[in-house]
């Protein structure tokens, strides 16, 4: 964000999250809300990563644990699917891929530079000893 | 709905009473207070217009001074009128908090009523907790007596409230010898005094349910600086025309005058004390003696606006005086008293020519006498005629054992 | 009231929109961050948020960014409780008033703070704010430590933890004092609701935190936060480290209701040793040694000790 002087901003340092009103934000996407400068949305912690997350949907049950413990809003649900992974915001803990149940798994980290083509292809198959379980939601 | 409460014309209040009646007739939205001597009885009072049916706003009985100030901010920051009191070691533990409502540019109007801080506890009136207030970064109006206290709460809510001002005011008013001495106080009918503050008009309030807000960021070296100097430009520049104008309009209403700083008899004063709370009242009396008596052209200059200091105009009330004492009722423990310095400043870089000394008086209630005051006219005098400091430049004043000054 | 958000299961949940914003500073697989957002996914109302000086704030309102998609105020490291009580009396004022601006719209109104900010420098303020009655929720982000300042110890670190001002060290096993138990105090202000959740355990704490929101009057909410920078262990474990945490039985998750029905309201299946617990964390590494492996007796003792009082408690319904 510009730094502006002493004169350029809201008095008493306050932050508005949105560019005017919003009425019910407890139901609007995030694709759908009016982020201001203000709102760390519009602002990326890619650069803490050394590793990534990427996501194989082929092995994906849409549990959803993935998207209940990331603690950085980074696992992208939509209509109950996981549909992808927010790079602008995660920050590369891995917790998604240590909670994802299934077998192999549908997430895994990766160096920061792999290209998720490669990535795919060289997934993991599944583990023979080790059955798929059922996640439980507890 | 509140009910209203039939006042007559002039009512014997002291400054408590006084006080909780200007926060009854404002209709305050949140008071948040806890009780200390000798600022209780605002508290008890406002208790008791609530309990029957004069107030409709929330009154929140905390567990601490900080904690009461800390809802303060909450309520403030949500988006409506609040106000507190508090005296001394409760204003100390509260100091943290009232940097916060600063610098997050909330309205808030504290009654302070001045009472000494510990050690040794004293219950009663010196300034110290108004000094330890004066860098925090709110307005401060001072009382000299009941009226005034009751008239600067209208004062102080209508500046601090004003969307160009949004600072928090004090209102001071000396621990027992304004706020427990009963005095005829003129009074507004409620609706006249609400009206003259108005409806508040929030502003970033959070209760604004469709435009969030986030309140009381950190702000590090890039930026920290910047917020400050906003918010000093604010106090420097804003304040005291609002606080003018606001006047003026009281004198429109009620007849009463009030001055950012107060002269008296100070047109053709040779000598002048500077002071604050109930002394200016004496000093007043003791100068027109001094002028009757000893034909010793005595003025005294009364600060009304502590906070932000009005420079410019203690310059001009003190440019033509050839001695001024400036009376402090503080222990400035290790420099001369905060009034000194202040006018020092304030005289410093002008064409006026003037010797300036300190007065250390009052402490933890000690009466200031009008034979104090003879004595510092007197000494004043000397000064004016030497055209220098004939005395210590620094003179404690009504205070048992030898003799006691420094520089 | 507005109607309870329906989440039958973690589907549902995911559809929610979160309220709390990535790019925030909180450290990566900090579970502060997993235990806000199943806070406040637990609902779709409105909300007015406050916090308490503390990892959470300074993570997450750095000029000239907010992570907060609800108004939130912070005011210093005691006095989050105060700040919202503050703002919940305004809402009661401004009602009473006819003067709130969306005047079909009820918020809730709930205040976060560390340990630090909990059990020590602003119990006074958080007990003030019980006793008054506000209707809000105080959730404390448990990590047993003063994390953001560099992990010196709080009143919430349990016994043989290293911290940095109870460091390990050849003739200390790190801090000596047992855990202060909050949620029997804010229990004994006779609070309507007090429960301890874990973020591991997101149905429970979802349940809890709705009944907290149903409830009239100050909630108190205990969240034990898993704080991979000063317990020591790798970013991706959060929540496996919480695992530990809640079938050991370290952290039993219960409620009480009206201060005094207690409910216990996760029993694993398999309870872990406390040792597999421990040792799963840097900030117990002393302890695995010859000189202090009593001392690991010695909690497996007190855990079992608390869980049989906390069953006996549930059994009596007292």
């Amino acid at each position: 964000m510009e730094k502006k002087g002493w004169d350029g901003f809201e008095i008493g340092a306050m932050l508005r999250t949105f560019d005017g009103a919003v009425s019910d934000i407890a139901t609007t996407l995030p694709e759908n809300r009016p982020y201001s400068q203000s709102s760390s949305f519009t602002a990326s912690v890619a650069d803490w990563r050394i590793e990534k997350p990427l996501f194989n949907k082929d092995y994906c049950i849409d549990c959803q644990f993935c998207w209940v413990y990331c603690p950085d809003m980074s696992i992208i649900s939509r209509d109950k699917k996981m549909i992808g992974i927010d790079f602008d915001h995660c920050k590369g803990c891995g917790i998604c891929v240590q909670v994802c149940p299934t077998n192999p798994k549908s997430l895994l980290m990766f160096p920061e530079q792999k290209d998720e083509e490669s990535a795919l292809a060289e997934w993991p198959k599944k583990e023979k000893k080790d059955q798929a379980e059922e996640p439980k939601e507890d | 709905m509140a009910d209203t409460m039939e006042l007559r014309d002039i009512e014997v209040w002291d400054g408590n009473m006084a006080a909780s009646h200007a926060l009854r007739q404002v209709q305050v939205d949140v008071v948040a207070a806890y009780p200390i001597t000798p600022s209780t009885p605002i508290v008890e009072n406002y208790a008791g217009f609530t309990a029957n049916g004069y107030v409709d706003g929330e009154f929140v009985m905390t567990e601490s001074e900080h904690g009461a100030m800390s809802c303060c901010i909450g309520a403030a920051a949500a988006g409506g009128r609040v106000a507190t009191a508090t005296s001394s070691q409760g204003f100390a533990l509260m100091v943290e908090t009232l940097y916060s409502a600063s610098g997050m540019r909330l309205p808030i109007v504290l009654n302070v009523v001045n009472r000494a801080i510990g050690a040794p506890l004293n219950v009663n009136g010196d300034h110290s907790d108004m000094y330890m207030g004066r860098d925090s970064g709110w307005i401060q109006l001072d009382s000299y007596c009941p009226q005034n206290a009751y008239d600067l709460n209208f004062i102080a809510f209508k500046v601090s409230e004003d969307h160009d001002v949004r600072l928090p005011a004090m209102v001071h008013q000396d621990g027992f010898m304004t706020s427990h001495t009963a005095q005829g106080v003129h009074t507004l009918p409620d609706d006249v005094a609400y009206k003259f503050v108005g409806e508040y008009k929030p502003m970033n309030d959070m209760l604004d349910l469709d435009h969030p807000v986030t309140h009381g960021v950190q702000t590090e070296e890039d930026w920290h600086f910047e917020h400050k100097a906003r918010q000093q430009h604010a106090l420097m520049t804003a304040v005291i025309p609002k606080i003018e104008a606001a006047f003026d309009e009281f004198e429109k209403l009620t007849g009463r005058r009030y001055n950012i700083v107060e002269s008296y008899n100070m047109d053709d004063a040779e000598v002048a004390v500077v002071c604050m709370g109930t002394s200016v009242e004496t000093a007043r009396e003791v100068a027109e003696e001094m002028r009757a008596q000893h034909g010793i052209k005595a003025g005294v200059v009364g600060i009304r606006v502590f906070r932000p200091w009005p420079l410019e105009q203690i310059a001009a009330a003190l440019k033509d005086v050839k001695a001024i004492g400036a009376l402090d009722r503080s222990s400035p423990h290790g420099t001369v008293g905060a009034l000194f310095n202040e006018i020092s400043g304030s005289l410093f870089n002008t064409d006026t020519k003037t010797v300036l000394t300190n007065y250390i008086y009052g402490l933890g209630g000690r009466d200031l006498t009008k034979a104090h005051l003879v004595s510092i006219f007197t000494d004043l005098k000397a000064n004016a005629d030497a055209g220098k400091v004939t005395t210590p430049l620094q003179q404690y004043i009504g205070l048992r054992g030898p003799k006691l000054s420094f520089f | 009231m507005s109607e309870m958000k329906k989440i039958k299961n973690l589907k549902d949940f995911s559809t929610s929109a979160d309220r709390f914003e990535g790019a925030n500073l909180l450290c990566p697989g900090c579970a502060h961050s997993i235990i806000v957002r199943e806070v406040l996914n637990a609902t779709n109302d409105d909300l007015i948020l406050a916090a308490s000086t503390g990892c959470l704030e300074v993570c997450t309102a750095v000029y000239p960014y907010t992570s907060w998609d609800a108004s939130w105020i912070h005011i210093g490291f005691e006095n989050g409780s105060s700040a919202v009580a503050g703002a919940e009396a305004m809402y009661k004022a401004l009602k009473t008033k006819g003067r709130l601006k969306q005047p079909d719209r009820v918020p809730k109104f709930v205040a976060f703070g560390g340990d630090g900010a909990t059990y020590d420098i602003g119990f006074q303020w958080i007990s003030g704010c019980f006793e008054r009655g506000h209707n809000m929720m105080y959730v404390c982000l448990d990590n047993e430590v003063y994390a953001n300042t560099g992990g010196q110890r709080s009143s919430s670190t349990p016994i043989g933890a290293s911290a940095t001002t109870t460091p390990a060290g050849r003739v200390s096993y790190g801090e000596k004092r047992n855990k202060k138990d909050m949620m029997a105090i804010m229990a004994a202000h006779g609070a309507p609701y007090v429960a301890q959740v874990a973020p591991n355990k997101w149905k429970d704490m979802v349940a809890k935190i709705q009944k907290g929101f149903a409830a009239e009057g100050p909630v108190y909410i205990n969240a034990m936060s898993a704080c991979t920078t000063e317990w020591k262990f790798a970013p991706e474990d959060t929540i496996s480290i919480s695992d530990l945490a809640t079938d050991s039985l370290v952290f039993p998750l219960y409620e009480i209701i009206d201060g005094t029905k207690l409910n216990i309201t996760y029993r694993p299946k398999n309870i872990v040793p406390v040792r597999d617990y421990l040792g799963a964390q840097g900030r117990f590494k002393h302890l695995f040694t010859k000189q202090y492996d009593y001392l690991i007796d010695e909690w497996q003792t007190r855990v079992d000790a608390k869980w049989d009082y906390l069953q006996r408690r549930e059994e009596a319904s007292v």
